[in-house]
């Protein structure tokens, strides 16, 4: 299977990036609200660590552990480790992650878990969704994300809705509309699903806080990608999450697919310096400034102008 | 003999609250509360008979759910309960000697819309308009649990009834809020939805295929296509007669058949829609009370009845039961299974199981000749369980066992997303691990062996 880290570095990738402030921004905000001491980061760091650079830098996160499977990756990675703090585990997440549910040092701490796996939503995908909804720690948060294309181990648009429900069990209506599982709309079908299967999780298994669903954002650089998620608090703190969530200002659900144009640092810093503005930033003006884009790639780049990549970030 | 004292027997209210609401899974409570509105429109369309072949018209009526993790309601306009009886019987926890019995209905014990809304949460208002003459009449039942309760000890049960704005058509609506936990974690779960929508799509067939509308969360249920598979050597049993008991008539229907073909073998992994639909039926009064049984409840298993296997997947059978009065009908009080004592159930159950043996039969003789019975299968074609025609007996073909050559077994374990990747390439992304063996020895063997000779 090849690994993230042999196709492209992360950083390249402005919808990723934007997608992962969006996040982060999200996982601030509930560490804030819900008073979370000394959560645990979890994820798959690759050789990049990118997620596990802002956990450190901008949530403060101390404890982290990177899972990865690949022998050559996790030499690779273990040369690659950014901080002291984060610790590498060899092994597959379905094995690792029960695992980690026995440590006594980590397993009655917040986690923060987010799988950003190579691959579409599979036995694996739901098997760490359950791991970590049916036995995580109260006060965790979990996000997984996976790639959502068509053109992923899907099928053909008629046989997907058999599969997903194969994967995420009675939640799949039984009368998706047909258009929801072509192409374009397969990613946003899959985060929205992904996230009642994880409420589904959470009710079945008891969960006195239950799940809160925070995360639905798809984005796409090269591929069309899924990302979906919440907060698993604890009785009391259920409402306060709930009310962050539903607050105008919460910017982790997104309906649109995240698509800004892949832009040069001369662009991207020419539309920066126009923004913001009273008036919507148009096709026009961009041809005034003395360049060209589609008015959608316009619009998607003047909502997100302040998650666009910039060079500075790009050489961390 | 001198008579000591008096020992207290009276119930308490936290037995009817607490205790009696324990012994009712939550999505049967909101089946209950949909059983009082078809009992409302069905009074109002006169109370008929209720089997496969009355053409009553529920069209004009709906129901509508609203369900999520702060609240739940129910609105109708099936015509609604009048002050009267609300005054002298449907708050009452069981029904009353010489309580009027409404025809042909599916609610009998009295006991179904308190202990649902019991079961929910606190605070429930029960709202109905009804017509007096030409115009409308309303009133609300507001009901606080917990203050209800905390009043025990001055032995007040009755429920206060106020005066109401009309709905905008006679109809009850019921809302409850302040749920209790276990309840809103239910209602706030997609798959508790989306599986409320599947039995009401199920257990309320009958009722749909009349023109009922229901609808959960504003998505309108469509109901379930039953349907038989029906050709010349294939033909569905379909009989009916009346069984007089002590106190009444109840009409019984027996329907049976195949409903899709059987599996080629029982391997798990094979078993798809056709067994999770396969089994016994029972309907009282329209309603479905229990789905798909395979178990000792419809006979599987009993006195020289195998048990279920999945072998047997593809059968389906009915058996119909509808009485003027609810109460001769072997209905449980959750309605979710069969009284298996009552004399009307036994009485139908020797012409069941002679229905569930010979499909038992066929399915034995049809793997020694299992090309020709795919072959026969294939010509049945699938009639609605309401269009299938009088009939003594159940058909199934005569088949002559094929020669056979030995068979070698292989079996072998790989990765499940491996299999998913290999079973896209082949074309159907839902094969069968049991498909995509079959299909990768015969994509080797036309590689390294060829045609056979």
């Amino acid at each position: 299977m090849s690994s993230s880290f042999n196709i492209v570095n992360y950083s390249l990738r402005p919808n990723k990036t934007i997608q992962r402030s969006l996040v982060f921004e999200g996982i601030r905000v509930l560490l804030d609200r819900l008073a979370l001491l000394d959560p645990v980061y979890i994820g798959f760091g690759s050789v990049w660590f990118t997620d596990f650079l802002t956990a450190h830098r901008e949530l403060e996160i101390r404890d982290m552990i990177s899972i990865e499977s690949n022998d050559i990756g996790f030499a690779r990675a273990a040369f690659n480790t950014p901080f002291k703090t984060v610790r590498l585990e060899h092994g597959l997440s379905t094995e690792v992650l029960p695992k980690l549910l026995t440590e006594k040092s980590i397993n009655s701490r917040p986690w923060i878990v987010w799988l950003d796996y190579d691959g579409g939503l599979s036995e694996v995908v739901t098997k760490d969704i359950q791991t970590v909804i049916e036995e995580g720690p109260p006060n965790s948060i979990i996000l997984v994300t996976f790639n959502g294309s068509g053109n992923w181990k899907y099928g053909a648009p008629k046989d997907r809705e058999k599969r997903i429900r194969a994967l995420l069990g009675d939640v799949v209506p039984d009368d998706v509309p047909k258009e929801k599982w072509d192409d374009e709309s397969l990613p946003t079908t899959l985060a929205s699903l992904t996230v009642a299967y994880m409420q589904s999780v959470a009710v079945a298994a008891g969960r006195p806080g239950g799940f809160v669903p925070a995360f639905k954002l798809t984005y796409r650089d090269t591929a069309n990608m899924t990302t979906a998620g919440g907060a698993l608090p604890t009785r009391g703190g259920r409402s306060t999450a709930a009310a962050e969530i539903r607050k105008s200002t919460w910017a982790a659900i997104v309906d649109d697919p995240i698509i800004t144009p892949m832009l040069t640092i001369k662009e991207a810093q020419a539309l920066q310096a126009a923004l913001p503005r009273g008036r919507a930033l148009t096709r026009r003006t961009v041809q005034r400034l003395g360049f060209d884009l589609e008015e959608e790639q316009v619009r998607a780049f003047e909502t997100y102008y302040r998650f666009y990549p910039t060079y500075a970030q790009i050489v961390t | 003999m001198a008579k000591l004292g008096e020992a207290k027997a009276n119930p308490t209210k936290a037995f009817f609250v607490r205790t009696l609401t324990k012994d009712i899974a939550l999505e049967d409570c909101v089946l209950d509360l949909i059983d009082n509105s078809i009992d409302g429109a069905w009074q109002q369309e006169g109370g008929k008979p209720v089997s496969l072949s009355q053409s009553a018209d529920l069209s004009k009526y709906w129901i509508e759910i609203e369900v999520d993790q702060t609240k739940f309601s129910v609105r109708d306009n099936c015509g609604g309960i009048t002050f009267d009886d609300a005054a002298s019987y449907a708050f009452t926890f069981g029904k009353r000697e010489g309580e009027p019995a409404e025809r042909y209905s599916i609610g009998i014990y009295g006991i179904g819309m308190k202990r649902a809304v019991f079961k929910m949460g606190n605070d429930i208002s029960i709202r109905s308009t009804y017509e007096t003459g030409s115009k409308l009449e309303s009133f609300r039942v507001p009901i606080v649990v917990d203050k209800w309760l905390a009043d025990e000890l001055s032995d007040q049960w009755d429920f206060d009834i106020d005066s109401a704005p009309d709905l905008d058509e006679p109809g009850v609506e019921i809302g409850v809020t302040q749920l209790n936990e276990a309840t809103a974690a239910s209602f706030g779960n997609p798959a508790f939805v989306q599986n409320l929508r599947r039995t009401i799509s199920r257990d309320y067939s009958m009722h749909l295929h009349r023109g009922l509308s229901i609808r959960v969360n504003g998505t309108v249920v469509s109901g379930w296509n039953i349907e038989m598979r029906h050709s010349e050597a294939f033909a569905p049993i379909r009989i009916n007669y009346e069984d007089a008991l002590e106190n009444g008539i109840v009409h019984v229907e027996i329907i049976g058949g195949m409903t899709a073909p059987p599996p080629d073998d029982s391997d798990p992994d094979t078993i798809g829609d056709s067994e999770y639909r396969s089994g016994w039926y029972v309907v009282c009064n329209g309603r479905i009370v229990l789905a798909a049984d395979k178990t000792g409840v419809s006979g599987w298993g009993t006195s020289n009845w195998p048990k279920w296997h999945p072998q047997y997947a593809g059968f389906m059978g009915f058996v119909l039961f509808s009485s003027e009065q609810a109460k001769l009908l072997p209905l449980t009080t959750t309605k979710r299974s069969v009284d298996v004592a009552s004399e009307v159930y036994r009485r139908a159950q020797p012409r069941m199981r002679e229905v569930a043996r010979r499909w038992i039969a066929y399915t034995n003789q049809r793997k020694q000749a299992l090309i020709t019975a795919k072959q026969v299968e294939a010509e049945a074609k699938p009639i609605s369980v309401f269009e299938i025609p009088i009939r003594g007996e159940v058909a199934f073909p005569t088949l002559v066992a094929e020669p056979r050559v030995p068979l070698a077994n292989i079996s072998y374990s790989v990765a499940a997303d491996r299999a998913r990747a290999l079973a896209k390439e082949f074309g159907n992304i839902n094969m069968k691990n049991r498909e995509i063996g079959v299909e990768s020895f015969n994509y080797a063997y036309s590689q390294f062996v060829g045609e056979d000779q």
